[in-house]
């Protein structure tokens, strides 16, 4: 089990946690910073500083009940949908690829990708909001072809890693995906 | 064949279209500030409202304004989001046929798989 501290694409500060639970079957996951208390009473103080403001314009109390409700409800909706504390990869070397994304909330979304689907994990560099970043992601066999793509499965979307992250989870998974040519695959 | 030397007909167009555009500008300061009863007195009574000579302007402007930004957008959404295939290969790349490696030569040019690239990159040959 090793924990190294890395740089996201935002600068924000990330860790990735290796766990190595047997030769064909490696867990990594690269753990999000956390909601900081300053933020989030930055952001309430504004929107309350506001509905205030508005209230003193329209003398109307339903303005000031408004908006603690919708902050409410705000912070509810972006713990659970939107906030993300972890993802996590969890490559087995005969069986699968499992990506897990566990919210502030505790809620967990998996995905599981069978090994005969999968063609290669790679890091490949793309467009993204007036920026080329580097990105890890999973390239889906086309069934019909064997040399054809059908789908590219990006991964770490919230948290974006920087290449040196990158690299040092693409290095892990190219061990185990390695021993699918050596050992030959029962179906 | 298309050079893009000065010529006498090119000569003449220029001057043609620097007549023109003269004679527009005036027409446009004409319609834009003689009073409508002089027109009307000239007998030219079927001109459009002076309301365009103000509105046309500005609607252009703004449309230029615009344009701008709609173009930002436009290159937004025509960028491949990044779980599309465009981002690591194409059609060209698909079909494109192997040429024989030969000896002591400079191998061929073509589209490299970005699973060889990756190797290539960032796994250390030892």
């Amino acid at each position: 089990m090793e924990e190294r501290w890395y740089r996201s694409a935002s600068g924000a500060r990330i860790a990735l946690r290796r766990r190595q639970h047997s030769a064909s079957c490696r867990e990594l996951a690269v753990r999000c910073p956390r909601l900081r208390l300053r933020s989030l009473s930055a952001t309430t103080s504004a929107a309350w500083l506001a509905a205030y403001g508005l209230f003193v314009l329209t003398e109307n109390s339903m303005v000031l009940s408004a908006a603690i409700i919708i902050t409410l409800v705000g912070l509810i909706v972006y713990l659970h949908f939107v906030k993300i504390d972890q993802e996590s990869l969890l490559v087995i070397g005969s069986l699968g690829i499992q990506v897990t994304s566990s919210y502030a909330s505790g809620k967990e979304s998996t995905t599981f990708i069978e090994m005969s689907q999968v063609k290669d994990v790679v890091i490949n560099e793309a467009i993204h909001m007036q920026k080329v970043i580097y990105y890890l992601c999973i390239l889906l066999q086309d069934p019909g072809d064997p040399q054809g793509l059908s789908e590219v499965v990006p991964l770490f979307q919230s948290s974006k890693p920087r290449l040196d992250c990158l690299i040092e989870v693409y290095k892990s998974c190219q061990e185990i995906l390695e021993q699918r040519k050596t050992v030959p695959q029962s179906s | 064949e298309n050079s893009p030397s000065p010529l006498p007909e090119r000569a003449i167009y220029g001057f043609a279209l620097f007549l023109g555009s003269w004679f527009g500008f005036m027409l446009y300061l004409i319609w834009a500030y003689v009073p409508e009863t002089w027109l009307f007195s000239l007998g030219l009574t079927y001109w459009p409202q002076k309301y365009w000579a103000v509105a046309l302007p500005v609607y252009l402007l703004v449309a230029i304004g615009i344009g701008y930004i709609l173009l930002f957008g436009i290159n937004m959404m025509s960028t491949a989001p990044l779980n599309s295939t465009d981002t690591v290969t194409d059609n060209y790349a698909k079909k494109q046929q192997q040429k024989k490696f030969q000896e002591e030569a400079i191998p061929a040019l073509r589209d490299i798989p970005i699973s060889e690239v990756n190797r290539m990159f960032f796994l250390p040959e030892k």
